[in-house]
C-alpha cells in the first residue's frame, strides 16, 4: 500500500503539472471566436484584443495593391450563413498584408484572425473555406445548395 | 449498372441486422449453428459492400455524371488515379470506402477465427456488425452515394484541386485503415467483457490487429503532415488543426495501450486500464470522424458542414454507454493480480508513460474542443491556437522521450542503484555531452534539453543492440552481423520495438530542428532582384507560363546561389485548375544535407511581374521522412509472423483450452 502511495503521489504531481501547463497555455494563446452576428454588437468592447471573426467577403469590396511590402488587401466582411445563422445588417472593414490564400475571393466565407484597431480588423491570418467540399447545410434543401455551389 | 449499388447497400443493411440478431440468439440459446450463420452473414455483408464500392468506382471511371457524387467530385479530364481517389474524396464516397475497409477487416477476422475463440466470436460479430450497420444506415438513408441529379450533368465539377496530389492517394486510405483497424481490439474487448472470458486471450488475439491499426494510423498521420508540408505552402507540417488533432488523439491512446498491454501480459496488472484505453481509442476514432464531418469546430482544411454530426454523436454515446456499462459490471472480475513494487521499476516507467500519453491526448482534446467548452460555460467561443498545443505538449513530449530511454532498460519490479549505474552511466554521459554541444552551438535551452534526451535515448538503444549482439557472439561464436540479425529475428517484439523507438527519436530530431531553428523570409521583388536566406542567395528571374487542358501553370523562376555559384533553379508555381476555377499554390523544395529550402510563390502583379516570394529554411526536416520510414520498418519487424513451427505453441494451446473445438 505504501509503495503504491508513492506512485499515486507521483501521478498526482504529473497530473497537476499537466493541468498547470494547460492553464498557462490557455492564458497566452486564446482568442475570441465570433460570427459576424455576434461580433457586430460588441465590437466596441474588443478594441486591441485578439479575435477570430467568421464572415463573407462582400461582393465588390476587394481592393488589392502590390508593392515592395507585399500585397495589401482591403475589403469588408458581411453576413455569413453559418450553422446557427442569424441574419445581420452591417459590415466590418478588414486590412491585410501578406500572402493571399488561394481560395480567397469576393463572396467566399472566411475566418479572419487579427486585432480590431479603430474599427478596422487588422488581419494576420485569413482562413478560407473550400467551396468544392461544401455539403448541403442542415435545414437547407439539397437543391438550392447545389445551385449555390455551382455559382461560386 | 449503378442500380446495383443501392441494392447492395439495402441488402447489406438487412444482412448486418440479421448477423447481430442471430449471433445474440446463438449466445442466448447456445446454438453453434446460429453463431456460424452470423459469421456467414458478416461475410455476405462484406460481399455487398464490395459490390457497392465497385459500382461507385465503375461509375467514376466511366464518368457517369447522372450520379450526383460522380458529378461533384470528378470530371472527364481528371487523371485516372485521381478519379479512383475521388472514391474517398467526398463525404459520401469516403463513408462507403470506410465501410469497405471495416467489412473487409471483419471478413478477415471471421475467417481467422473460424475454429478459434468460439465464445468470443458471436460478440465480436455483434460489435463489428453494429458498427457496420451504423455506416450502412447512414449510406442507405442519410447520405446515399448513388443519389441521382435531377438533370444529368454534362461535365463534373471535378475533385478539389488541393486533393489532386499524390499523397491524396495514400493518406486517407492509411488513416482510414488505422481508424477502422482499432475496431478489432475494441470488438474483442467488448466480447471479453460481454462473455466474461476476461483472460488475456482477447489481448493475444488482437495484438497483431492493434499493431496493424497503429501502423496505418502512424503512417496516416505522417502522410498527412507531409501532405500539408508539400501542398499547403506555409512552410510547416503540423498546425494543430482540429482535423489533425482528430487523427492524432486515437494515435496517442492507441500507443499508450500498446505499452500498457505489455504490463498486463507480463504482470497481470492494469486490466481495467487496458479496457479503458481500448474503449477510449475506439471512441476517439468515431469522435474524430464526427469532428471532421460535423462542422462543430471550424478548421482550415475541413469546412465540410453536414447534418451528419448528430448521428455520430448518438452512435458514440451508444457505444460508450454499452461498453462502459459492461466494464463497470465486470469490474470485480478485473482485479489486478500484482502490485507495484517500486517507483524505480519498469512497471512504474510504463505507468508514467501511459499517464503522459493520456495527458497529452486530454490536452489536445481540451484545446480542440475549447471553443465548444467555453461557449457552454461562459457563453463565448474562445479558440486556442498552436502556441497552446506547443506549450503544453513540448514538455510532456520531452518527458515521454526521457521515459523512452528509461522504460526498456530499467529492471522489472525494483531497480537497484548498481543496476541503474550499469545501465545508464554511458547513455547519461552521451546525453550530457550532446547537451553541452547543443548549448555551445545554439545557446537555446530547449535545444539543449531536447538534444540531450535524443542522445540519451539513442545511446540506450545502441547499447541494447550492442549488448545482445555481444552476448550471442560470446555464447554461440557467431560473427557480429549474423549475431545482430539473429538477435532481432529471435526477439522481434523487443528489437522491432527498439527500431520503432529509433524512428520516434528521428522524428523528435526533425521536430526540434524545424520548430527551433526554422528561418522564414517574405520578400516582394522585381525580376532580376536578389535576397538571401541562410547560406543561400536567391535571384528572381521572372514568371514563366505553361498550359494543359486540365490545368495552367504560372511559375516563378528562381536561381539558387551558394556564394557566386549557381547550384540550382527552383520554380514555385501557382496552378489554375479549370473545372472549379481555382488557383492552388505548389511549393518548390530543395533538400540538401537534411535541410529543406522551401519556396512559395505568394502573389504577383500581372503587369509589372513583381512577385512576393516566401522562403523557408527547415533544418533537420529530412529526419521526419527517415524517421517515418524507420518507424514503419520497426512495426513490420514486430508484426512479422513467427515461422510456422514456432507459431503453434504461441497461442494455440490456450485458445483450445478456452474454447471447445467446434
Amino acid at each position: 500500500m505504501n509503495r503504491s502511495r508513492k506512485f499515486v503521489i507521483g501521478a498526482c504531481l504529473l497530473v497537476a503539472s499537466i493541468g498547470y501547463l494547460m492553464v498557462a497555455g490557455l492564458q497566452t494563446s486564446s482568442s475570441y471566436y465570433f460570427t459576424l452576428a455576434e461580433f457586430l454588437p460588441r465590437q466596441h468592447e474588443l478594441g486591441g484584443q485578439g479575435v477570430r471573426v467568421a464572415g463573407r467577403v462582400t461582393e465588390g469590396s476587394l481592393r488589392k495593391q502590390t508593392s515592395a511590402k507585399g500585397t495589401e488587401m482591403r475589403f469588408t466582411i458581411g453576413d455569413f450563413v453559418g450553422a446557427d445563422h442569424v441574419p445581420v445588417e452591417g459590415t466590418v472593414p478588414v486590412a491585410y498584408t501578406g500572402v493571399v490564400p488561394d481560395m480567397f475571393d469576393e463572396g467566399r466565407d472566411v475566418i479572419i484572425e487579427g486585432k480590431l484597431v479603430d474599427g478596422t480588423l487588422l488581419a494576420h491570418t485569413i482562413m478560407t473555406s473550400c467551396p468544392s467540399k461544401y455539403e448541403p447545410k442542415p435545414g437547407e434543401k439539397a437543391a438550392p445548395a447545389e445551385q449555390q455551389q455551382a455559382r461560386s | 449498372m449503378f442500380e446495383l449499388g443501392p441494392l447492395a447497400l439495402n441488402l447489406g443493411l438487412a444482412l448486418a441486422a440479421y448477423a447481430i440478431v442471430i449471433s445474440l440468439l446463438g449466445v442466448w440459446r447456445r446454438r453453434r449453428d446460429f453463431v456460424a450463420s452470423g459469421e456467414h452473414a458478416a461475410l455476405a455483408v462484406w460481399g455487398c459492400v464490395v459490390v457497392a464500392a465497385a459500382t461507385l468506382l465503375h461509375a467514376l471511371v466511366i464518368h457517369d455524371f447522372r450520379i450526383e457524387y460522380v458529378a461533384g467530385y470528378s470530371s472527364s479530364t481528371l487523371p485516372l488515379y485521381y478519379t479512383v481517389a475521388a472514391l474517398w474524396g467526398g463525404q459520401k464516397g469516403s463513408l462507403l470506402f470506410w465501410l469497405l475497409i471495416l467489412t473487409s477487416i471483419t471478413a478477415v477476422v471471421e475467417l481467422q477465427n473460424r475454429d478459434k475463440n468460439r465464445d468470443l466470436m458471436p460478440w465480436v460479430t455483434t460489435a463489428l456488425m453494429t458498427i457496420a450497420g451504423f455506416f450502412l444506415l447512414l449510406l442507405n438513408f442519410i447520405t446515399p452515394p448513388f443519389e441521382l441529379l435531377a438533370v444529368a450533368a454534362k461535365e463534373g465539377r471535378d475533385l478539389n484541386p488541393l486533393l489532386q496530389n499524390y499523397w491524396m492517394t495514400i493518406h486517407p486510405p492509411s488513416l482510414y485503415m488505422g481508424f477502422v483497424g482499432m475496431s478489432v481490439p475494441f470488438a474483442f474487448a467488448f466480447a471479453a467483457l460481454a462473455s466474461g472470458r476476461l483472460g488475456d486471450v482477447w489481448i493475444r488475439t488482437t495484438r497483431r490487429w492493434t499493431l496493424f491499426a497503429w501502423f496505418f494510423l502512424s503512417l496516416g498521420n505522417l502522410f498527412g503532415a507531409l501532405w500539408a508540408y508539400e501542398v499547403l505552402g506555409w512552410g510547416g507540417y503540423w498546425a494543430w488543426d482540429p482535423v489533425e488533432n482528430a487523427a492524432f488523439m486515437p494515435w496517442l491512446t492507441g500507443t499508450a495501450y500498446l505499452h500498457s498491454v505489455m504490463i498486463q501480459e507480463k504482470k497481470n496488472m492494469l486490466k481495467v486500464w487496458n479496457m479503458v484505453l481500448v474503449i477510449l481509442t475506439f471512441a476517439l476514432t468515431i469522435f474524430g470522424t464526427f469532428l471532421t464531418r460535423s462542422g462543430v469546430i471550424s478548421s482550415v482544411h475541413s469546412f465540410t458542414q453536414s447534418g451528419l454530426g448528430p448521428f455520430f454523436l448518438w452512435f458514440l454515446a451508444f457505444a460508450l454507454t454499452v461498453s462502459v456499462g459492461l466494464l463497470l459490471w465486470r469490474l470485480p472480475m478485473l482485479r489486478s493480480e500484482n502490485e507495484l513494487d517500486s517507483l524505480l521499476s519498469r512497471e512504474s516507467a510504463f505507468l508514467f508513460n501511459n499517464l503522459l500519453f493520456v495527458g497529452i491526448a486530454f490536452a489536445v482534446f481540451w484545446g480542440t474542443m475549447f471553443p465548444v467548452i467555453s461557449e457552454a460555460v461562459r457563453g463565448v467561443k474562445i479558440t486556442v491556437g498552436p502556441p497552446f498545443f506547443n506549450k503544453v505538449n513540448a514538455p510532456l513530449g520531452l518527458a515521454l522521450l526521457f521515459l523512452m530511454g528509461v522504460g526498456p532498460v530499467i529492471a522489472w519490479r525494483r531497480a537497484t542503484w548498481a543496476h541503474l549505474k550499469k545501465s545508464f552511466l554511458w547513455p547519461v554521459t552521451c546525453g550530457v555531452g550532446a547537451g553541452i554541444v547543443a548549448f555551445a552551438v545554439s545557446r537555446n535551452y530547449w535545444a539543449v534539453v531536447s538534444f540531450s534526451l535524443i542522445a540519451f535515448v539513442l545511446a540506450t538503444i545502441v547499447a541494447e543492440f550492442y549488448r545482445g549482439t555481444r552476448a550471442r557472439q560470446a555464447l554461440l561464436g557467431e560473427a557480429a552481423p549474423l549475431a545482430l540479425v539473429r538477435l532481432m529475428a529471435k526477439n522481434k517484439r523487443r528489437y522491432g520495438g527498439y527500431v520503432i523507438h529509433l524512428g520516434i527519436v528521428m522524428i523528435f530530431t526533425a521536430i526540434t530542428g524545424t520548430s527551433l531553428f526554422r528561418l522564414e523570409k517574405q520578400v516582394t521583388l522585381n525580376p532580376g532582384e536578389r535576397f538571401t536566406i541562410g547560406d543561400y542567395t536567391l535571384q528572381y528571374n521572372g514568371l514563366e507560363e505553361r498550359d494543359t487542358p486540365h490545368v495552367s501553370y504560372l511559375m516563378a523562376n528562381i536561381g539558387i546561389f551558394l556564394g557566386d555559384r549557381q547550384i540550382d533553379t527552383l520554380r514555385p508555381e501557382k496552378r489554375f485548375y479549370k473545372k472549379p476555377e481555382q488557383p492552388t499554390t505548389e511549393v518548390a523544395i530543395r533538400s540538401s544535407r537534411g535541410t529543406d529550402l522551401y519556396l512559395v510563390l505568394g502573389s504577383y502583379d500581372e503587369e509589372t511581374h513583381m512577385a512576393t516570394i516566401l522562403a523557408y529554411l527547415n533544418p533537420l526536416i529530412s529526419f521526419l521522412y527517415w524517421g517515418g520510414a524507420t518507424l514503419a520498418l520497426g512495426t513490420v519487424i514486430v508484426m512479422w509472423p513467427a515461422p510456422v513451427a514456432a507459431r503453434e505453441p504461441a497461442y494455440a494451446p490456450r485458445a483450445a483450452e478456452e474454447s471447445a473445438p467446434s
